[in-house]
């Protein structure tokens, strides 16, 4: 058994095999360096000899202990026999420490090192991974010559990051690329960290209990952004198991990301555009790379965080401009700020809010404060002459509030005629749908904006009452909850009805359970993070509209969220058997109130 | 690309030396398990044995050697193996390359 297997939510999948590096924690503990006196040397081999006939020993041991239907385990133990023995590794840490005369752990720090030089150097990911073993073959050894389990601290190229939390500051300043997996203490699905993660193709799990307590800098841990868990510590029979796994997810991921290109388009015809959320200028690459059809939702908040001054017009303009620029001839839809009064206080005042998620955020807070509103909806509008670019208002709750969106758009819109600056009068302007009150009355929204997009993550929360980021409650977060699933259909039939494209943004629509319902409901774009695109078009373009349809009115037809959820993960199964364990679902964490 | 190993005997530094072809069959690779299989099959033997890939020679009985060859499915490699018993080595050797190392 592993030291402590930890649970937490997986909001990236994919599994990460590496050291823990806290952040915010120090982190280089000395691997004892010492040269010596000649009469000493022979002794010193002796002692290294020794390590790695004791760490064979161990493997050897461990080998044998292996159940015979875990073969396969056996061969990766095996392997790691192997590296001990070989003579490049342990032939050249005998060379470093005859010729140099220093300690042991020196010298096997060196060999190690000159491994790391020669699979640096190789292209293929598989290959270059592999150093992965010799650190832990050398590791194994390590421990013998320190006779001890020793923890390890040095941030090497396989870093699993922990820390509290993530902030868009913290990763500016990390090293993201030297990252294999996050796992935060705090973070619900949404957070800044799994947003981050995905982007980033890194396995990540957030919301993990006790992690603190229970891992070391310099643990080995295993971060299962498939299932949610940190494994602190893992057997080597544990660990041959996840490295099978972390090799038939990749697999999997390379397999679908061939077929990105194609359109998500159903058997029987039916297109669906599959779109990117992102926050960063830099994420564009992700997007055309996982073939996503432009961006459905650019968050566009990241530009006002982590600085003193706001941002002014020409900057955003450029910002919007070169996004635009580089995705044309995609769409790129910009939702204005979605922020709260508490990320300005520095210019506004604080306000006190008893519960911010209800206060003075989003639209409420632009309109409230409208010359910084006023030099974001200009800053776009210049942007829209280049590309093909769209503006969405978040947090309509109702007519009075898109109206006056609306009209300060068109003041702008002139202010820009006076002063010569140029613009596109046709650029199309939407909404969010993400309040029960603008659910209800879609009908007459949709007859003042070009399109919607129904934000769901907000839209569950406020429909069923529940911040799903209290763990007393997000059991209560129900994405096929009858009350959302009707929301959904409405709003959708309602823009349908007025001639309006319906966009879906939130986590339903990276989730592989609720996309077919959503299809069903013809909905005409998703938008999910990039790196989850290739396997939802992939599912999109096995399934037909048909059985989408079908699906829908019996969901529609289901009383309870129980019956729903297991009635989809019946027909999803059958569907696609060999594919659902690469995503993770919002369906998961269902059963009830945890402790 | 050879579907089979391709026997050749060369006739150098006194007959001992062999020179077989093979082709990486299976769909993976020469990854840690087939390397390892590979490594350690030619331990067996005392002969001096190699792999040469894109003029790259490395030591048969290392399997860190044989990873940092990177060589995936269908790479064309050349084994070397020069000792008394050169000749069965890599008939052996060979012969797990066509059984794609199961």
């Amino acid at each position: 058994m592993a030291l402590a297997t930890l649970t937490g939510i997986p909001i990236s999948a994919g599994i990460a095999i590496g050291k823990a590096f806290f952040l915010n924690r120090s982190l280089f503990g000395q691997i004892p360096r010492h040269t010596l006196p000649v009469d000493q040397v022979e002794q010193e081999a002796q002692r290294l000899r020794e390590a790695f006939a004791k760490g064979q020993a161990e493997l050897a041991a461990i080998r044998e202990r292996v159940p015979a239907e875990l073969e396969e385990h056996a061969l990766i133990i095996d392997s790691h026999l192997m590296i001990m023995r070989d003579p490049k590794l342990q032939g050249s840490a005998m060379n470093h420490l005859m010729s140099l005369r220093i300690n042991a752990e020196w010298a096997l720090e060196k060999a190690v090192a000159d491994l790391e030089e020669a699979f640096d150097a190789l292209d293929d990911p598989y290959f270059r991974e592999r150093l992965q073993d010799v650190r832990l073959v050398a590791d194994r050894v390590r421990s013998q010559l320190m006779d001890q389990k020793v923890d390890f601290r040095t941030l090497g190229s396989r870093a699993v990051l922990l820390a509290h939390d993530l902030t868009p500051a913290d990763t500016v300043e990390l090293q993201v690329d030297k990252i294999m997996g996050f796992a935060t203490m705090q973070g619900g699905k949404t957070s800044h960290t799994g947003i981050l993660a995905k982007s980033l193709g890194i396995p990540a799990v957030v919301g993990v209990v006790g992690m603190e307590e229970a891992v070391q800098d310099g643990s080995l841990v295993v971060v299962d952004g498939i299932k949610g868990l940190v494994v602190v510590e893992p057997t080597e029979e544990e660990l041959a198991r996840y490295g099978d796994l972390k090799y038939q997810f990749e697999s999997y991921r390379v397999g679908i990301t061939k077929n990105c290109h194609l359109p998500g388009e159903t058997i029987d015809g039916y297109r669906i555009k599959v779109k990117a959320n992102i926050e960063l200028y830099e994420e564009v690459a992700q997007v055309i790379d996982n073939g996503g059809d432009g961006i459905g939702l650019f968050r566009t908040e990241y530009a006002y965080l982590n600085r003193v001054n706001l941002p002014g017009e020409e900057e955003l303009f450029e910002n919007y401009r070169d996004l635009a620029d580089i995705l044309a001839p995609r769409r790129v839809i910009l939702r204005t700020l979605d922020l709260g009064a508490d990320k300005f206080m520095a210019h506004f005042g604080r306000l006190e809010e008893q519960n911010p998620a209800l206060g003075m955020r989003a639209i409420r807070f632009c309109l409230r404060h409208k010359d910084l509103f006023r030099t974001q909806i200009r800053a776009i509008l210049r942007a829209s002459v280049v590309g093909n670019v769209s503006l969405m208002f978040p947090m309509i709750s109702g007519l009075k509030e898109i109206r006056q969106s609306v009209n300060l758009l068109r003041e702008c819109q002139q202010e820009l005629s006076r002063e010569g600056l140029a613009y596109n009068p046709e650029m199309p302007v939407g909404m969010m749908v993400e309040l029960p009150s603008a659910v209800m009355t879609a009908e007459i929204m949709a007859k003042e904006v070009d399109f919607f997009s129904i934000g769901t993550n907000d839209l569950i929360q406020y429909s069923l009452g529940i911040d799903r980021t209290n763990r007393h409650v997000s059991y209560l977060y129900q994405p096929l909850h009858p009350a959302v699933v009707r929301s959904i259909k409405h709003v959708v039939d309602a823009a349908h009805q007025a001639g309006i494209e319906c966009n879906l943004c939130g986590e339903m629509a990276s989730d592989p359970f609720c996309v077919p319902i959503l299809m069903g409901m013809q909905i005409d774009a998703i938008s999910l993070n990039p790196q989850t695109i290739p396997g939802i078009k992939h599912l999109i373009r096995q399934a037909t509209m048909d059985d989408c349809k079908k699906l829908l009115k019996q969901v529609l037809e289901s009383p309870t969220v129980a019956r729903t959820n297991q009635l989809v993960r019946e027909t999803i199964f059958q569907k696609f058997p060999d594919q659902l364990s690469y995503f993770y679902s919002l369906l998961d964490s269902e059963e009830g109130p945890s402790q | 690309m050879p579907e089979t190993t391709v026997p050749l005997k060369l006739d150098l530094d006194g007959g001992h030396d062999y020179v077989r072809l093979v082709c990486v069959l299976n769909e993976k690779g020469l990854h840690a398990r087939p390397a390892a299989k590979l490594a350690q099959a030619a331990q067996r033997f005392d002969s001096v044995i190699t792999i040469v890939m894109n003029g790259q020679e490395v030591d048969a009985k290392s399997i860190l050697d044989i990873l940092t060859l990177a060589a995936g499915h269908g790479a064309n490699l050349e084994l070397r193996a020069q000792g008394d018993d050169a000749g069965q080595a890599l008939d052996a050797l060979a012969d797990l390359f066509k059984n794609r190392f199961q």
